[in-house]
Formats: structure tokens, C-alpha cells, sequence
């Protein structure tokens, strides 16, 4: 018996009791709710099921890590925690509102009576913007007192909505699932307070530990959060990556948090070229799109689909390490475009042809880009690389790098008269 | 002198003593005249001195102590800590900037932190004793810049000025492991070549003269007996727990017995001593 099985089981053996047969059993027991023996649990047994649950386990109550691990293999992935999944597997799945807890009820009907507060100031907040929308700009105090007013209104109403729905444990039961609609804030809060919570702080920590953010921009604060896929295998942040992997153009799923919908810029930069002639290293731009469009719901980019007419300025180069040379930081940043407003594509691919002089940062003061995103994966030397430096005409693919010898400092004998 | 600490285990003293006063010195008669409470030590002591000699005699450090006359025998030898490279100076990669007991200063930039928090170079250039507030409030760093009019340190935003001190050339092609590769211990020589008057033979075939002066097989063809042989062992299972057991069990056995054996070694010498 798993642990999560062990846990779950005093709650279960009561509502096993009490609910093996599902809602009509539950009103004809209501007298006898707490009794301790058990009732129609043989009959529920002899109830033969048409296919074993081992044959075709169910993805929202499979509990044995056996049994999941088969199901991931089929490509299906388990629903909720595992100690969810093995509460719900013993359990009829009654409504919260027919639990037969009373403590359970009378708190519910707490929250239900908060959720109603909540309601009645949304309703009221939302009718005042509509009052000081219909205002003329005059009276309201200018444009900018009246646009900033707006604004903290609609966030208080945002607030208030997050607040409405934030106790209610239907919402964080979908959530747990992954099936949020990100189109609501309440989903949008959850979402953004668990990748803040681990994700985003290993992003921060991989981007400044290796030194990504001074070397390829000076500040980024992501908001956004990003997965980056070769094919169907999502790169951890900072994995080194094959080369032959690297080749094809890679997925991304860039998660927004925000309600509005944002054009994005996507550079792929390589701040880790090494340049022998000047002692040190050079940057390249892996790979240059403008005016791609995120937004809550809409998560996935291809960034091999994006259209080479309006969007994708410099396709996909494949990433090398020569032999011999430090390790290649492939960092990857999401830069929102000024007011969400689309660059002029034309001339942008008029002037952006350059691969290895163009700086992100140069590319920021440009075109007014903030950076909100971000990934990072890295390459070195592989057994595959020499047949992707093949494929891509890579020039110096039968040099390799070698370690130069640091010319020691002459012996200088210190005042030898003191020495003896 | 006797110090006012000393003085109240005197008065419990005291009070043990009177009823042996009183007894033996009748014209006092009362105790409070012969201990009146603003009592003066000199007294006390001299009186207490003729029964026991010993209590007054209490040396302080005040006082000029003995010995210590060759206290500098004792300190140890200098351990040369300190600076090795002043600031500005040229450095190679490698070379000690700073020896130091823990942490006085901190690698910086190019630079890094030994097994005993000596200070050394990686970088060739030219060393910077710095503050670096934004990075650590209160650590002192050493670093290397590339120029000599370089600066320390460098600001947040900018990239970093890494060197990559390293040379082209045409990359080797990878020759790939022969078996003539892994005989050990014995070079390919040619035919008269002699090691120590035995004449030495090729390594392919046979038992020949080997380091130590053996005829014997090479180590690796001796690891190979099994296989020519076609012993196989029987692969590891974890799951196969009464084979697990078995083993646990006669470990368990032997180590029980060479205790036993040891217990009676040691019963017996006290039987020894004993008779």
C-alpha cells in the first residue's frame, strides 16, 4: 500500500461506508452517516466491471507507480496528485455539497457567504468604471488623472475577481487538474503564484549564476514563463544539449500571465563564440523573430511555423562548439515590443541581416524592446556536432582549440642580503 | 591580604567555631562583643592563623609570578602569510597573490581560492585589491584586469571580459583503441633488445619475462582465464532474496564465530593472569 493510499484512508473508510452506492444510497442512509460498519460494500464488489482496471487503468484514479509509469509510456499522463488519485479511487464521487460533514458544510457556507461580498463589490466597482468612462475627460481631471484612475480601478476589479474565486475549492481542484482556463484571472493567478514559486527562481538563479544576464543584457525580470522543446523533449534550463538534438528548429511554450494579448520578439543569442585573432569571444544571433503574438491561452510557438514574409527575420542556425572551446550558452529571450505595437517587418529584415555583430543589446535600444522571458541551454562538442558543422558549412570544422601556453615569470631573486 | 570573598565562608566558619570559643574562653561571655559585625579581617585572620596555618596563604596573579622566562621558546615558527603580489603587479595564471588563516580577502575576478584560501591567479594580467559593495557588503575581493590601467570592479550591467587564451589548430583524427593497446606492462620492443641481461620478447604470444623477472601471462590475459575457461557467473538479482539471505546469514555466522573466538582468546588469558 502506498503511503498516499495509508494517508487517505481513515477519510475513506467513512465515506466507503457510507457511499459505496452513490447519491441515492447517501439519502436513504442519512440517518446512519457516521455508523462504522460496513453496508453495501459486498454489493458493491459483486458488481463484476466489463475490463480488469490493470488492463485499462484510468488516468484520473491510477495510484501504483507501476501502473503510472505504463500510462506515461502510452503517452498519458496521470490527473492530479497521486494522493488524489488514490482518494478518488475508493471514493463515490460525491459533489462538495453533499458531503456529509457538517463542520465541512457550515464553513463552506462561510466562504459561499464571502463569495457573495466579493460579488456584490465587483458588480459595484465595474459600474463606477463605467460611470467615470461615460465622464467627459474635462471634468474628470485631465487625461492622465483620468487614465491613471482607470487603471487602478481595473486592477482593483482584477484583484476583487481573484479574491471572488480564490476559496473555492471546485477552482482549485481544476487547477490541480490542468484544466484552468487561463482566460480567467483566477487561473492566471494560480498559474503565475506556481511558477513563482519554483520555476522562476531557478530561471533567475541559471540566468545570473551563468552570467547570461550581464553578458547578452543588462537587466530581465521575466514574466513570462518558457519551456523550450526539441522535438518532444523539453530542455531543462541550462542542459547541455547534442548537437544533432539543436538541428531542428526548436518548440517553445511561452505562458503568459497577463489578460492582454503581446507581440513578442524572439532572439536566440550565442554571447560564447570564440574569436582566436582577438583573444576572446563574439556573439551570434542563432535566430531573429519579430511580431509573434502571445497571449494567456494562445502558449505555443513553432518557431520553424512562423510565416518568413511578417515574422522570422534570421532562420534557425544550428548551434556548434568547435573542439576545444568553452561551452556555448544558446540563451534564448522574450522581448515585448513597445505597447504591444507590431515593427515595421521590411525594414527590420533590411537591417538586421548581420548574424555575428549584432548585439541584443544594441537590438533593445533599437527597436524599444523589454525583455520578459527568458531560457537558456548550452552546447559543447559532441560526437554528432562534426556532422551538423558539415551540414550547416561550418568553416573552421577540421580546426580544433588548444590550451595556450602562459609564459611563466622570470625568477626574480628579492634582495638576497636579507635572507641570510 | 585576604579578599572580601574569602571572608564569608570565614563567617560560616565562624559560627561553626563559637560554641568552641565559648566553651574554652569564659570572661566573654557574649558572642556579639567577640564578633561584633563590623568585624576587621586582620583579626579574624591572625586569630583564625593559629588553628589553620594554611588558610591565608593564597597567591594572586597582582603579585610577581615565576617562571615564563623563555615564553618566546613557545610561540611558533611565522607562517610567511601575507601579501605575495602587491596591487597592480603582473601575474600569470597560478602565481599567489594572497596566503591567508580563512577568509581576509575573497577571489574575485580572475582569480581563485586554493585548499587554504590562498588567493592565485587564473588569468594572466595585473592584480586589484577591491571593494565590491554591490556584490557583498563588506568583502574584500583581489582580482586580475587584462590592462594595466584596467578597473575593478567592473560594473554590474556590462558583459564580462572573459580572455580566450586559446589556439587554433587542426583537430587529430580520432584513432580508434586497438588490442594491442591494452596489453599492460610490456612494451612492443624489437628482437636483442635486453632488460637487465634477459633479452626481452615480444608481448603477443605466451608466458614471457615480465617486470619482477617472471615468465608469467600479461595481467590482462590472466583476467581473461574465465573467459576462455567459459566460467559464467551467475548475474546479480536483486529480487532473489533467498539467495540474499543465505549470504547475510553466513556473514552473519562467521563474524559471529570469530567473535567467539575472540571472546575465548581473551577468557582465557585473564585465566592466565589469574592462576
Amino acid at each position: 500500500m502506498a503511503h498516499c493510499e495509508r494517508a487517505s484512508k481513515p477519510l475513506l473508510q467513512c465515506l466507503q461506508r457510507t457511499c459505496t452506492k452513490g447519491l441515492p444510497s447517501l439519502q436513504v442512509q442519512s440517518a446512519r452517516t457516521f455508523q462504522t460498519t460496513a453496508l453495501a460494500r459486498e454489493e458493491a464488489q459483486t458488481e463484476a466491471k466489463t475490463q480488469s482496471f490493470y488492463k485499462s487503468p484510468d488516468p484520473s484514479l491510477v495510484s501504483s507507480p507501476r501502473l503510472e509509469r505504463r500510462m506515461l509510456r502510452q503517452g498519458i499522463s496521470p490527473i492530479g496528485s497521486r494522493r488524489r488519485r488514490a482518494a478518488l479511487q475508493d471514493s463515490a464521487n460525491i459533489p462538495f455539497e453533499q458531503l456529509p460533514y457538517q463542520c465541512f458544510q457550515e464553513a463552506r457556507k462561510v466562504l459561499l457567504g464571502d463569495r457573495e461580498e466579493k460579488l456584490k463589490q465587483i458588480s459595484t466597482m465595474s459600474e463606477k468604471i463605467s460611470r467615470l468612462e461615460a465622464v467627459p475627460t474635462e471634468e474628470a481631471g485631465g487625461e492622465q488623472a483620468k487614465k491613471s484612475k482607470l487603471r487602478a480601478m481595473e486592477l482593483h476589479l482584477d484583484h476583487l475577481k481573484i479574491l471572488a474565486d480564490s476559496n473555492d475549492p471546485l477552482v482549485k481542484k481544476k487547477f490541480e487538474d490542468g484544466q484552468g482556463d487561463m482566460s480567467k484571472p483566477i487561473y492566471r493567478f494560480l498559474a503565475d503564484r506556481k511558477w513563482r514559486e519554483y520555476r522562476r527562481k531557478i530561471l533567475v538563479q541559471r540566468i545570473t549564476q551563468m552570467n547570461v544576464v550581464p553578458d547578452v543584457l543588462p537587466h530581465c525580470e521575466p514574466v513570462v514563463d518558457t519551456k523550450l522543446y526539441f522535438g518532444r523533449n523539453a530542455i531543462q534550463l541550462g542542459e547541455f544539449v547534442n548537437a544533432s538534438a539543436s538541428a531542428m528548429v526548436p518548440k517553445l511554450d511561452i505562458q503568459l500571465f497577463d489578460r492582454d494579448e503581446k507581440l513578442v520578439t524572439i532572439a536566440v543569442v550565442d554571447p560564447d563564440v570564440p574569436n582566436v585573432e582577438k583573444d576572446g569571444f563574439d556573439y551570434k544571433m542563432h535566430y531573429l523573430a519579430v511580431n509573434v503574438p502571445i497571449s494567456a491561452t494562445s502558449t505555443k510557438v513553432d518557431l520553424s511555423k512562423l510565416s518568413t514574409e511578417s515574422q522570422e527575420i534570421l532562420p534557425w542556425l544550428p548551434p556548434v562548439a568547435q573542439k576545444g572551446s568553452p561551452y556555448h550558452r544558446l540563451s534564448l529571450f522574450i522581448l515585448e515590443q513597445k505597447d504591444s505595437k507590431p515593427l515595421d517587418f521590411a525594414a527590420v529584415k533590411a537591417k538586421e541581416t548581420d548574424r555575428d555583430n549584432t548585439l541584443l543589446r544594441t537590438l533593445q535600444a533599437r527597436y524599444h524592446l523589454k525583455p520578459i522571458g527568458a531560457h537558456l541551454f548550452r552546447t559543447k562538442w559532441d560526437e554528432t556536432t562534426e556532422e551538423v558543422m558539415r551540414q550547416i558549412g561550418f568553416p573552421e570544422a577540421d580546426m580544433e582549440l588548444r590550451r595556450k601556453r602562459v609564459e611563466p615569470l622570470p625568477y626574480k631573486r628579492r634582495n638576497p642580503s636579507t635572507f641570510r | 591580604m585576604l579578599q572580601p570573598r574569602l571572608l564569608a565562608p570565614l563567617r560560616v566558619l565562624e559560627r561553626a567555631l563559637v560554641p568552641v570559643f565559648r566553651s574554652s574562653q569564659q570572661p566573654l561571655s557574649s558572642p556579639s562583643i567577640f564578633f561584633p559585625r563590623t568585624l576587621s579581617a586582620p583579626t579574624t585572620t591572625s586569630l583564625l592563623n593559629k588553628r589553620f596555618p594554611s588558610l591565608s596563604q593564597v597567591r594572586y596573579a597582582s603579585h610577581a609570578s615565576q617562571g615564563t622566562a623563555n615564553r618566546h621558546s613557545r610561540d611558533p615558527a611565522g607562517k610567511r602569510l601575507g601579501a605575495k603580489r602587491a596591487g597592480g603587479e603582473y601575474v600569470v595564471p597560478g602565481c599567489i597573490i594572497f596566503r591567508q588563516r580563512g577568509t581576509k580577502w575573497f577571489a574575485g575576478e580572475n582569480c581563485a581560492m586554493g585548499r587554504d584560501h590562498t588567493i592565485y591567479a587564473a588569468e594572466a594580467g595585473y592584480v586589484r585589491y577591491y571593494l565590491d559593495p554591490e556584490q557583498h557588503s563588506d568583502r574584500k575581493y583581489i582580482g586580475i584586469v587584462f590592462e594595466k590601467e584596467g578597473k575593478l570592479p567592473a560594473p554590474r550591467n556590462a558583459p564580462s571580459r572573459r580572455r580566450l587564451n586559446r589556439v587554433a589548430v587542426p583537430r587529430a583524427p580520432v584513432v580508434p583503441e586497438t588490442d594491442a593497446a591494452q596489453s599492460d606492462l610490456v612494451a612492443n620492443l624489437e628482437d636483442g633488445t635486453m632488460v637487465s641481461s634477459v633479452e626481452a620478447v615480444n608481448a603477443d604470444t605466451g608466458a614471457q619475462l615480465r617486470p619482477g623477472y617472471m615468465y608469467r601471462e600479461a595481467n590482462w590475459q590472466i583476467g581473461r582465464a574465465g573467459d576462455k575457461a567459459g566460467i559464467t557467473a551467475i548475474p546479480y538479482n536483486r529480487n532473489n532474496r533467498w539467495l540474499a539471505w543465505r549470504k547475510r546469514q553466513a556473514r552473519a555466522d562467521r563474524a559471529a564465530q570469530m567473535k567467539s573466538l575472540k571472546n575465548k582468546k581473551k577468557a582465557s588469558k585473564k585465566a592466565k593472569g589469574g592462576r
